[in-house]
């Protein structure tokens, strides 16, 4: 039954770009984009419960790896993702052995502070990311084949945000996922089984920056230009807000929730000055009512429905 | 006589300038059951958070089975065959009973990278089942931990602690909180674990039905030293032991005392 949904779903999915217009598809491929950066938050903070704030620093690494690779060197697109996601992972392994030596909220102000000095460097570093002017992003190529429409990088977009739910599924159900919730629930218990905490920790941290470094080479194949101003701390609460709204700790909650939300941040660009405010005030309903997300409220409230 | 499977020489633990625990030595036999016990604050959990590497001693060194493990971390130790139990339950809360006891099988489940990507290896897996069925868990597998009555993750503390093949088990205060009938059953248990299975246990405990009953040998600690070890029945009458926990007056009571 769930395998015919989730099916029918990726037919679904697959068949979108023949019966809409290419702004419902740039639409879609930046929900992906979000699905996929969700994912990495799903890891380090929903799987292995520790609070990185700094996933819009990791996203903006890939997206100007995966530019400057195709920019400057040529590259073929398949070759610049892999090389913007072990980037984003390798920079995430070097803070993380800095900034796991921190927990809770003094792990998340380092996470935040590392997020904005990363800002301020894709603002600055005039010579590689553009600075103030941003980046023109040339069109990912392939042997001679330019994707240039959202429609064109569609299936590869949606390709990659189905193999990285893949991975996440592999790594959730691993004995790797499993240690990630043991460090979670309690470290102390997880050191008395063997479980080497820290570097158990780290590996989360890598692999969330390896994911939103992913998220940013999704974003730099439909895109044809990035300015740091969206890279900042809004988009971290964002892809946070996404994760909580979707339900932390589960995938379904991740992907869901960076498909519903993706969908309310879209309407309300027509509001931006009030799309921050009605950003926080989601934030904090949820972790109020239903801290464990929309889905399992839902599926809660149904249940308790129908019983009565 | 073999050498002893836990020795324990001239701990001491100073917190600040309080010392904790106070030059403290202890030899554990193999396939014994070694109780410590000591009124509130006497250092029984902290020499406990040494041997089991959560605390780092002072001065003093910590054997096991022939290797000086003083220095090693906490999470070498499940490896080595040490596991433990906690004084205030520290459950996986939001897992199940079976991932509480697979992340107690950690060590067990291979190092390359199919077996980490295998979730529920075989092996292991038989043994688990084991495990469960002699704790009496089984029908509980699929539960939060969280979910369980108090008794039954007193229980999963020690299935986890079992997942991890203990040479030697550390039981800190495992009858606390349970029922008369539920202090029996862990008699049981723990009393096969060490007859039969030739387990070594070391345990923390106020319940001294449970300590009596079970025990080889009994080490009493306190204000940090050792001021009694023997028999239980020894142990009992030992005026020290009676001071310390009654007072000096009924101390006083017993002829024996100088």
């Amino acid at each position: 039954m769930r395998i015919l949904g989730l099916l029918a779903a990726l037919a679904a999915l697959i068949a979108l770009p023949f019966f809409t217009t290419g702004y419902i598809i740039y639409v879609a491929n930046l929900l992906l984009t979000f699905t996929v950066l969700c994912l990495g938050m799903h890891i380090v903070i929903g799987e292995a419960g520790q609070f990185s704030l700094a996933q819009a620093a990791f996203y903006g690494i890939g997206i100007y790896t995966s530019g400057l690779a195709g920019n400057a060197f040529g590259w073929p697109f398949p070759l610049s993702i892999l090389a913007a996601g072990l980037v984003a992972g390798l920079v995430g392994l070097g803070i993380g052995m800095i900034a796991l030596r921190m927990r809770d909220i003094y792990l998340a102000l380092a996470t935040f502070a590392f997020g904005e000095a990363m800002q301020w460097v894709f603002l600055n570093w005039t010579s590689v990311t553009g600075g103030p002017n941003g980046l023109r992003i040339a069109p990912a190529g392939l042997f001679g084949f330019e994707i240039v429409t959202d429609k064109q990088a569609y299936p590869v977009v949606l390709a990659l945000t189905v193999l990285m739910i893949g991975l996440t599924v592999v790594i959730s159900r691993s004995r790797l996922g499993r240690a990630f919730r043991a460090v979670r629930e309690s470290e102390i218990a997880a050191l008395a089984m063997g479980v080497p905490v820290r570097t158990t920790k780290l590996a989360a941290f890598a692999l969330s920056a390896f994911f939103a470094g992913v998220a940013g080479a999704m974003f730099a194949i439909f895109s044809t230009f990035i300015h740091p101003d969206s890279l900042g701390f809004q988009t971290t609460i964002l892809v946070l807000t996404m994760a909580v709204v979707g339900g932390l700790g589960s995938i379904a909650g991740a992907v869901g929730g960076a498909v519903v939300f993706g969908l309310i941040s879209e309407l309300l660009r027509q509001a931006p000055s009030y799309q921050e405010i009605i950003y926080g005030l989601i934030l904090i309903v949820f972790m109020m009512f239903a801290p464990r997300g929309l889905f399992a409220f839902a599926g809660e409230n149904l249940r308790r429905l129908t019983r009565a | 006589m073999p050498e002893p499977l836990l020795q324990v020489d001239n701990v001491t633990v100073r917190f600040g300038g309080l010392v904790a625990v106070n030059d403290f030595s202890l030899s554990v036999e193999r396939g014994t059951i070694h109780a410590l016990i000591g009124p509130n604050g006497a250092g029984k959990s902290t020499t406990f958070n040494c041997i089991s590497r959560f605390y780092q001693p002072s001065s003093g060194r910590v054997r096991f089975d022939g290797e000086d493990i003083t220095r090693l971390p906490a999470s070498a130790m499940a490896a080595r065959g040490i596991a433990r139990s906690f004084q205030n339950l520290e459950l996986f809360n939001e897992l199940t009973v079976l991932e509480n006891i697979l992340i107690g099988a950690h060590v067990h489940c291979g190092g390359t990278l199919r077996d980490w990507l295998q979730a529920k290896p075989p092996a292991v897996m038989r043994h688990i089942d084991g495990v469960l069925e002699r704790t009496g868990l089984a029908s509980y597998r699929d539960q939060k931990a969280r979910n369980l009555d108090f008794g039954h993750q007193k229980l999963l503390e020690l299935a986890r602690a079992l997942a991890i093949r203990p040479r030697l088990l550390l039981l800190d205060e495992p009858a606390a909180g349970l029922r008369n009938r539920e202090i029996a059953a862990l008699d049981e248990l723990l009393t096969r674990l060490v007859r039969h299975d030739g387990l070594t246990v070391l345990i923390v405990e106020h319940v001294m039905q449970l300590v009596m009953s079970i025990s080889d040998r009994v080490t009493v600690l306190n204000f940090g030293t050792k001021i009694a070890e023997g028999t239980p029945q020894e142990v009992r009458d030992h005026p020290a032991v009676i001071e310390a926990y009654l007072g000096k007056e009924a101390a006083a009571q017993d002829p024996h005392h100088a």
